[in-house]
């Protein structure tokens, strides 16, 4: 990890000093032990100030939506940061020459606190990212996980359960949006929970309203979730935010073999297409 | 569905037996809307519970107008347009499939009860089917009870007690394979 970390220092200052970039995306300590920031660093000299260790939490992809302007931009990328770059690329957010992409194999991050590895981690099976200009170390061995698991156990329990605990869910929700802001899939520019004149999403913290802009979410990036884990990691009421994503991203896999987003930068996603020859259940 | 299959498992011991639903009935102008007309002309009977909100194409049904709908007092859904293949603009309705697909399946996961929400094509010349189907709607919504009841706002109370959400936690949160019960992150002030 170490290794891969000077190498990351001494690749950042090579790009920054011969112009090839003119900011790296990246990670550096923070203000608490084991903690870190994302950093953007522009100057060859603040290179050293890039870690990359196991408590690097935060996804890089949606910091280049902010960035694109100051010019071509090294952005770090793991698995679930280069799945969230392919999505961003696809969404004509960014464009491929816009960006150099440093790829970092990972073995997951750890929650500061507790030491444990993280829930978006456990259930992740693309420890080495999809895309890259260059990759620092060597390839780590990908994990084989059920990442339905939590679905599954959902789906089987009776319907009066799960309702009640989702309502549970909905209810500590408190529309604080950071689900919506860390997420790579999250881009419009106007976002309907903004729009207040036009009235789609009310201002009272209720179980309908809080609901509506739940369901809203997770149908509007459900297609074309990337799985990065990043809206329930940024959660601060820890709601268990995949276990809707999963479902979306579960049912569109079983009905219309959408796949997993993000792996490649072409096609289009599921729910913006469709077959003559689809499964027929509304006759 | 038969009505007895979707009450089944969810009968409440309260259903009033004069409950009469309200149903909002989406349905596309070129297809359902024209049937529902040749169902008025043609005098046929179906329940009055139902709402007709006129679309241009089913692929014009944003599912936040179900959502909607749901919130503000309707007890059921339909929606309703052209056979597949028969969209007036081409493919608006192979669209809608997809989406209401994926839609009808995250509703009922999250918990509303199955034959609340329901899609079906109804062509033009289909006044029968239009009847059936609204008839159909109303007596499953009918036995199923209000969406919104007096027993849900005390659960919503409960759960959002204290001594609720551990329980809530303890019993279904751990059954769901969340071992420690998600409790609000401590604010520690850093820009995490």
């Amino acid at each position: 990890m170490s290794d891969i970390q000077s190498q990351l220092r001494a690749r950042a200052a090579e790009l920054l000093s011969s112009g090839e970039v003119v900011q790296v995306i990246g990670w550096m300590d923070g203000r608490f032990e084991n903690q870190t920031t994302p950093a953007f660093i522009d100057r060859p000299e603040d290179a050293e100030l890039l870690v990359f260790n196991e408590y690097c939490v935060n996804t890089t992809p949606k910091y280049t939506l902010y960035e694109k302007e100051h010019g071509k931009l090294a952005v770090c990328v793991r698995g679930c940061d280069s799945r969230g770059i392919n999505r961003m690329i696809k969404d004509n957010q960014i464009l491929r020459d816009q960006l150099y992409l440093i790829g970092l194999p990972c073995s997951g991050v750890k929650d500061r606190k507790t030491g444990e590895l993280l829930i978006k981690c456990q259930n992740c099976n693309h420890r080495n990212p999809v895309v890259y200009d260059e990759l620092l170390g060597d390839a780590v061995e990908e994990p084989q996980v059920n990442r339905y698991d939590v679905v599954e156990r959902f789906e089987a329990m009776e319907r009066d359960k799960r309702a009640q605990y989702f309502e549970s869910t909905f209810n500590r929700c408190i529309r604080c949006y950071a689900c919506r802001e860390v997420c790579p899939v999250c881009t419009c520019r106007s976002c309907f929970v903004d729009q207040v004149n036009v009235g789609w999403q009310g201002k009272q913290n209720n179980l309908a309203e809080n609901k509506f802009y739940n369901l809203t979410r997770v149908f509007h990036i459900g297609d074309r979730c990337v799985e990065c884990g990043e809206c329930e990691r940024a959660c601060p009421m820890n709601l268990p935010l995949m276990a809707f994503n999963r479902k979306m991203v579960k049912d569109l896999d079983d009905l219309f073999a959408a796949g997993e987003a993000g792996l490649d930068a072409e096609g289009t996603h599921s729910l913006g297409t469709y077959d003559v020859n689809d499964v027929e259940e509304f006759m | 569905m038969s009505v007895v299959e979707a009450s089944e498992g969810t009968q409440k011991a309260t259903v009033d037996a004069n409950f009469e639903p309200t149903i909002l009935a989406i349905a596309c102008h070129w297809c359902t809307y024209t049937g529902a007309d040749l169902a008025g002309m043609n005098r046929m009977n179906y329940p009055p519970n139902v709402r007709v909100l006129r679309v241009p194409c089913s692929g014009r049904v944003n599912p936040q107008y179900i959502l909607t709908a749901l919130n503000k007092g309707c007890d059921g859904v339909l929606v309703c347009g052209c056979h597949p293949g028969d969209c007036h603009y081409v493919s608006g309705n192979y669209y809608a499939k997809r989406r209401l697909m994926a839609f009808k399946r995250l509703l009922e996961y999250t918990g509303l009860e199955e034959g609340r929400l329901l899609i079906r094509w109804i062509s033009g010349s289909e006044a029968g089917k239009f009847r059936d189907t609204v008839t159909e709607i109303c007596q499953t919504v009918k036995a199923l009870g209000p969406l919104s009841t007096s027993e849900q706002d005390a659960l919503t109370a409960f759960s959002r007690s204290a001594a609720g959400l551990a329980d809530i936690n303890a019993n279904v949160g751990a059954a769901a394979g969340f071992a420690s019960a998600p409790e609000p992150n401590q604010a520690d002030g850093a820009g995490e």
